[in-house]
């Protein structure tokens, strides 16, 4: 992992297994695309956050507010200087939603656990339903970074500057095939199908390793720069279709290559296939290109 | 709904959040495996609800007027399993009226909306559909 340009935020399943006692200084947090899944075995001392039902707010279509973040912390146990620890299933997609989330509000040291819950289980290694409970804190949220996450009408200014923006759904998804359920055309909850002009399309997966790992840094820059001639000082913006696959591509091009300012656009196209007035872009813009899933 | 899934849906719906959870961990581990008939149309990605995230797959069956319904769903997808595991349970052996008339808010009137948030009730509200749509393909 030491190759990677902030490896510091990338830890083992060892690691983890050998800090999981350490409770005064290291909070271990699940975060799955199934609520039920935490409740069937996680690991020791590992408490769970919901990307629903804990960090977005019920009414207003958003993240929970500070003061939410702030009692959300206190319940596990949470100082500022604390260090968390995210894992969860699907590759880890959810974790690295929560720990984009977690750092917007600006807590300090986040890292995630390289090949999440399918790792840690396809090692054999012990997992319990014990819930864990840890005496409250007074947290306090220092220094927000808003920056990290891009809304829609900054997306719309990006587009026209021609910035650089990378889609992360699959090619189908992007090119604007989207295959309607004929029952049910209404489930892909976006009124049109296609991009956001000017963006290229890198499935989130090629990131990922088959064991769930992050690919090396050499073979994520053949991807993302060679290939994609993306610039790590270009200001970049990752999207997919309601923000969390994106946040996995956020992850990679922050901290394991180093891309000094990448915003996730969590209103993805669920937002900007549904938004009045906004340009929509079908197929590929280089039809020289061949993109796997 | 049919009294059983009046059943199920009213206890579900009188307990509270942490029992809902055990609940539904129940019947996710009580899921029948998938018949071995439809073991090979599974593996070649048939009977895939796509408007899902987790991986379902349906198998519908209508002999003599009666639904079965038969199903896969991952382990590490306990929500989705507990869901479809309830349908199958409550309308094995129903007519395909019946299923037609399951209740589009049948996560509301469990009490369980809240529990899994609205993109997950959009995840299981394509799942139902395609439920209904097999079964009326299957009879028609």
């Amino acid at each position: 992992m030491s190759d990677y340009a902030h490896p510091e935020v990338l830890v083992s399943t060892a690691w983890v297994a050998s800090h999981l006692a350490d409770t005064e200084r290291v909070r271990v947090i699940e975060s799955n695309e199934d609520v039920l899944l935490y409740a069937t075995g996680h690991l020791h001392n590992a408490v769970h956050v919901d990307w629903q039902t804990d960090l977005q707010d019920p009414d207003v279509r958003d993240t929970i507010s500070r003061a939410q973040f702030e009692r959300l912390c206190s319940r596990f146990g949470i100082r500022p200087e604390t260090t968390l620890v995210f894992y969860g299933d699907k590759s880890n997609w959810w974790a690295c939603y929560a720990f984009w989330t977690f750092k917007m509000f600006g807590h300090q040291d986040c890292r995630i656990m390289d090949g999440g819950r399918a790792k840690w289980e396809a090692e054999g290694r012990t997992m319990t339903t014990d819930v864990p409970t840890y005496e409250s804190t007074d947290y306090d949220a220092g220094d927000t970074r808003p920056e990290i996450r891009a809304l829609r009408d900054e997306v719309l200014d990006h587009m026209k500057e021609g910035g650089a923006m990378v889609d992360v759904r699959s090619p189908q998804e992007f090119i604007g095939e989207i295959s309607h359920a004929p029952h049910n055309p209404a489930s892909e909850a976006a009124m049109r199908a296609g991009h956001i002009p000017g963006a290229s399309n890198v499935p989130w997966s090629r990131a990922a390793a088959s064991d769930d790992t992050f690919k090396s840094r050499e073979e994520l820059e053949a991807i993302y720069l060679s290939e994609q001639g993306l610039d790590p000082k270009d200001r970049t913006i990752t999207y997919c279709r309601i923000g969390e696959r994106s946040s996995h591509t956020w992850f990679v091009l922050t901290y394991l290559l180093g891309f000094e300012n990448v915003q996730n656009y969590d209103g993805s196209w669920t937002e900007w296939g549904n938004l009045v007035g906004v340009p929509v872009e079908k197929g590929m813009p280089d039809a020289d290109s061949s993109i796997a899933d | 709904m049919n009294d059983r899934l009046r059943e199920i849906a009213d206890e579900l719906a009188s307990v509270p959040r942490e029992l809902q959870v055990e609940l539904l961990l129940d019947h996710a581990r009580q899921f029948p495996p998938l018949p071995e008939r439809y073991r090979a149309a599974r593996e070649a990605g048939l009977g895939r609800v796509h408007e899902c995230q987790a991986e379902v797959y349906f198998f519908p069956e209508v002999a003599d007027g009666a639904v079965h319904l038969h199903a896969d769903v991952p382990g590490h997808a306990p929500t989705q399993r507990a869901l479809v595991g309830i349908l199958m349970e409550a309308y094995d052996g129903a007519t395909p009226a019946e299923v037609a008339a399951i209740p589009d808010d049948l996560l509301q009137r469990m009490g369980i909306d809240r529990l899994l948030g609205p993109q997950r009730q959009r995840g299981f509200a394509g799942v139902l559909a395609r439920l209904k749509h097999g079964v009326a393909e299957a009879s028609a």
